[in-house]
């Protein structure tokens, strides 16, 4: 009993040992840095004339305006989108793991490209593709739906950014999947298929339930992905028409670098994404962590 | 009957999707090799004007530097992620008591908080250690992120305990079961987690260009973001500067996927 | 388990390396004869920066230039990190920086500049509404570099089909302008205007009559009426059909490239873009853009964009800095006239632009002198006051605008609006 004790104090410490260089790292690249962020938060002025003003920023954020209408962009986004890419992913993924399909590496490979594409490029064909002359209003109206002004309207904007989302982020996804359908036992497919089980069956009944961490790790990521997107805001709508696709990343950015200038409110904000996002991330957890 | 139906959906969502991924490429060729103007007028049709994009983009710009820059940085902030996650990932899985995964919990914490947010203090903590302008910049704040660990972690859930139990009865080290028994098994795991750190480091913009300060240090964004920098901009040299910077991340995901989607082979043998 | 140790050995080693490597980087101090400089077009500022080395060079023959290439928005990113963390080490000797951006950092973050006013630049060379964007208590932090003034270049092919010349837009009240730009749509079915970014085109209309946003130390937007003009003005051209604004930038510049529209208003740095196109030469005549009616102090002039040089409060040997600038950008008009033949920049340096060089008939614009022409709109641009809060009275402009135009918003309301919107945002 005493060596068996001491055989798994041993394990622990080894274990402990296969953490440190991760948590180390963790904890002096961000932690430190984010408690600086939360400290910022709550103060006001710069260096020498720095003050402690409680709360003061936060009550800020209830009456900006700009704030108020970035969090409901980012909300929107997160709402619709993040269910949209994880479900076509998982399809995308279930088909290309089937034995029938053939030339599934180059489907594979073309239907992860988007990610790899640069943003540059990427945000260029977009505008282009949803400009007012573009390919889409032209496919529009071939089926006689009048043209949409898609970037200077706000809610055809928005849903730019969302196709756009989908359009990038659904390959990248699917290769979390991929990885993760390599882990099944190919042969229950097989059961399940001689059962009759159609597709759909097959993808609810069984890769859903078998894929869970996966699909647990990967909605957190576009969670805290989609809360703190940037990249589109700023590169395919610049935030507009005035501020109607603008996300709370970006105007912590236009806080910090372009308008005047206020850390400590830009910290706030911050601050109050990490807390939402930490809320959201939680609660995914508990509903989908755990060791059976 | 209804599985050859099944497989003609299958294969018009498929060749559907694969369509709408592939546009932007094509459109990334046309640029390329046609003119700046033609390319503003919309010409969706290659060109022939790659060899004089390429001699503009040349002149302009350090190209062999930066990609020799991002193709480093890239590689060793990979392979350094990978080791470092994984190693954590495997310890918080295999070695898990209510401790280890309280400090999972707290380590997910860090990929909550907008990057916008610690760049200063990040700056500021850099600069007191005298690495800014240095690749342990770059390195040390990227390596270890929460997201990799929990997906080693989720990986290391259906990695099989009897393996481990196994070789200890062997007499196996610990360290040595991980190297020898949990990589080779886990490769479909390290090739999705190596594709999207090789994607995301080749792809990082901002934190380089705020610790790098010369010429020498220039990566490919920052080369693509120097093409749209001026007044005027080279439409058909910018495409073939985004063109030769996507088509690494596109190769590695070529070279190793096959490592994690052979398609249905079986679970761990 | 060996093919892993010597593959973790070699990348170890390669590591080493990258680090060893890192170190190598870091700007060695005693380097007294070489200056460093970020600026951002390979085309227009480096080219630049090239030939004032060169002429430095005849008299200080070791005398070398670090140009690091630098997107403008990057140089601002690294100036605020560099001043929050408190660490200037890091920062060039020389840097470009963007006018409307100068006020912003001298309010903010003074620190990172060192005042020109000793370097024996004679500043009253320069033209003064360009030199006031980089000046602020009297202390210079500029040298005023390209010239920004606004142009309306027109499609002199496509107003002929409506029976007008260039004269019936050069020099013309905006209802002048909508008569005749309503004649050219109603003929033949084209814009007479293109834009892009809104608020960009109001602001150029509002420095047009020197109505500042910013006077006294307070905004002055709810109550401003030459600004409730220019957004009416905007709202009307959209609204009748005879400009569109594209959101995207690069739509923008397709519109004229591809003759989507008779004419756009912008700054003269549009000028490669719109000789990019270059079977449109000979179609094309520059006038300046319309005044407001009724207005006291309206002109035809405006200014938007362009860029001055400063030093930076790190630079490893102001001195030479200094003389450098004084030499070469701070008083040679050769170096002007070879950076106006190769790369199209107009200078704001007015002995410069008494040269030859600038009397130039240029064969894109039908034979017209343009540079000439251009310098004199320069002389002519009243003075605008934005505080230091450019970027966010254009950011509470667009949204107005945006009102305005897309949900048929009342142009008072919005301007009230953006008015506490600018003092929520400044007011810390």
């Amino acid at each position: 009993m005493a060596k068996k004790l001491t055989l798994e104090r041993k394990q622990s410490i080894v274990g402990w040992g296969f953490l440190l260089p991760a948590s180390l790292l963790i904890f002096i690249f961000c932690f430190y840095p984010m408690l600086q962020a939360v400290l910022l938060s709550f103060k006001r002025g710069n260096n020498a004339a720095e003050r402690w003003v409680g709360f003061a920023n936060y009550t800020r954020l209830f009456k900006d305006k700009v704030f108020l209408e970035c969090l409901f962009n980012t909300v929107f986004y997160f709402v619709i989108q993040v269910p949209i890419m994880l479900v076509l992913a998982l399809i995308l993924a279930q088909m290309l793991n089937s034995p029938d399909v053939k030339c599934k590496g180059i489907f594979r490979t073309m239907i992860f490209l988007p990610c790899a594409t640069s943003l540059v490029s990427y945000s260029m064909i977009f505008k282009s593709l949803f400009a007012s002359n573009g390919f889409i209003n032209t496919m529009l109206g071939w089926i006689n739906i009048a043209p949409i002004d898609w970037f200077n309207r706000t809610w055809p904007a928005r849903i730019v950014i969302i196709i756009a989302l989908v359009w990038r982020w659904t390959g990248y996804n699917m290769v979390f999947y991929l990885a993760g359908l390599q882990n099944i036992d190919g042969s229950i497919y097989e059961a399940a298929t001689i059962d009759g089980c159609n597709a759909f069956q097959k993808l609810t009944k069984m890769t859903i339930p078998l894929l869970k961490p996966t699909i647990l790790l990967t909605a957190i990521m576009s969670t805290s992905g989609t809360l703190q997107l940037f990249d589109e805001s700023v590169n395919l709508t610049g935030g507009g028409p005035g501020k109607a696709t603008m996300t709370l990343a970006h105007y912590i950015y236009s806080t910090t670098f372009e308008n005047t200038p206020n850390f400590n409110y830009a910290a706030a904000i911050s601050v109050f994404i990490l807390i939402c996002i930490s809320i959201l991330s939680f609660i995914q957890m508990k509903v989908g962590d755990k060791r059976d | 009957m209804i599985r050859k139906k099944g497989l003609i959906v299958t294969y018009i969502v498929l060749i559907t999707a694969s369509f709408l991924s592939v546009f932007p490429l094509y459109y990334m060729l046309c640029g390329a090799t046609n003119t700046s103007i033609d390319i503003i007028r919309g010409r969706l049709i290659p060109g022939t004007y790659l060899i004089e994009n390429f001699k503009t983009l040349m002149d302009n710009q350090n190209l062999p530097l930066a990609l020799w820059n991002s193709v480093r940085n890239s590689v060793v902030v990979t392979f350094l992620t990978l080791l470092v996650c994984s190693i954590a990932g495997y310890g918080f899985e295999i070695y898990h008591d209510k401790y280890k995964d309280s400090l999972m919990s707290v380590l997910l914490v860090a990929m909550m908080l907008p990057f916008v947010a610690t760049i200063v203090p990040l700056f500021k903590l850099f600069s007191k250690l005298h690495l800014i302008n240095s690749v342990a910049a770059l390195i040390l704040p990227t390596v270890s992120t929460p997201f990799m660990i929990m997906m080693f972690r989720q990986a290391a859930r259906s990695f099989p305990h009897d393996i481990i139990e196994a070789s200890r009865l062997e007499g196996l080290g610990e360290i040595r079961i991980f190297f020898t028994m949990f990589i080779p098994v886990m490769r479909s795991t390290y090739g999705a987690a190596a594709t999207v750190t090789f994607m995301n480091a080749w792809n990082s913009y901002l934190w380089p260009k705020i610790i790098f300060q010369s010429n020498e240090s220039i990566t490919m964004p920052m080369l693509v973001a120097n093409l749209k920098g001026g007044y005027f901009v080279d439409y058909g040299m910018l495409m073939l500067g985004v063109l030769i910077c996507t088509l690494p991340t596109a190769i590695i995901f070529l070279a190793l996927q096959k490592s994690f989607a052979n398609g249905i082979t079986g679970a761990i043998k | 388990m060996k093919r892993i140790l010597t593959l973790a050995l070699v990348v170890l080693m390669a590591i080493t390396t990258v680090f060893a490597n890192g170190a190598k980087e870091t700007p060695a101090a005693e380097k007294t004869n070489t200056l460093t400089v970020w600026a951002w077009d390979p085309n227009f500022n480096i080219p630049a920066l090239l030939e004032a080395e060169k002429i430095y060079q005849q008299k200080n023959p070791d005398f070398k230039l670090n140009i690091v290439e630098n997107p403008s928005k990057d140089i601002e990113v690294k100036f605020v990190t560099a001043d929050q963390a408190g660490d200037y080490s890091t920062l060039p000797d020389i840097f470009l920086m963007q006018d409307n951006s100068y006020q912003k950092f001298i309010a903010n973050y003074p620190g990172i500049f060192t005042t020109l006013d000793g370097s024996g630049i004679n500043f009253s060379d320069f033209a003064a509404g360009k030199l006031a964007m980089s000046t602020a208590g009297g202390k210079h932090y500029g040298v005023p570099f390209d010239n920004g003034a606004v142009i309306m270049p027109i499609r002199t092919d496509i107003i002929a089909q409506a029976g007008l010349t260039v004269d019936d837009f050069n020099g013309v009240t905006w209802s002048t302008f909508f008569e005749n730009a309503t004649k050219v749509k109603k003929v033949t079915g084209i814009d007479m205007l293109t834009t892009s970014g809104g608020s960009e085109i109001v602001l150029m209309i509002l420095q047009s009559a020197g109505a500042s946003p910013y006077v006294n130390g307070k905004v002055n937007i709810e109550n401003n009426k030459v600004l409730e003009e220019a957004i009416g003005i905007y709202a009307r051209l959209i609204k009748e059909g005879l400009m569109t604004d594209y959101t995207d930038w690069d739509q923008y510049i397709a519109s004229f490239n591809t003759g989507k529209a008779a004419g756009l208003i912008q700054g003269n740095w549009i000028i490669s873009s719109i000789t990019a196109a270059a079977d449109q030469s000979g179609k094309w005549a520059v006038v300046p853009l319309p005044k407001l009616d009724g207005v006291a102090g309206a002109t035809n002039y405006s200014n938007s964009g362009g860029a001055s040089w400063a030093v930076s409060s790190s630079c490893r040997n102001k001195e030479l800095a200094f003389d450098f600038l004084k030499t070469t950008l701070g008083s040679n008009t050769d170096l002007y006239d070879t950076l106006l033949v190769n790369n199209g920049v107009i200078t704001t340096y007015m002995p410069a632009a008494k040269s030859a060089r600038y009397q130039d008939n240029v064969e894109f614009f039908g034979g017209q002198k343009v540079y000439s022409d251009i310098v004199s709109y320069a002389n002519g641009v009243p003075e605008c006051d934005f505080g230091s809060y450019y970027n966010d009275i254009r950011s509470a402009l667009t949204d107005a605008i945006t009102n305005v135009v897309q949900k048929g918003a009342d142009i008072k309301a919005e301007m009230k609006k953006a008015q506490e919107a600018v003092e929520f945002a400044i007011g810390g």
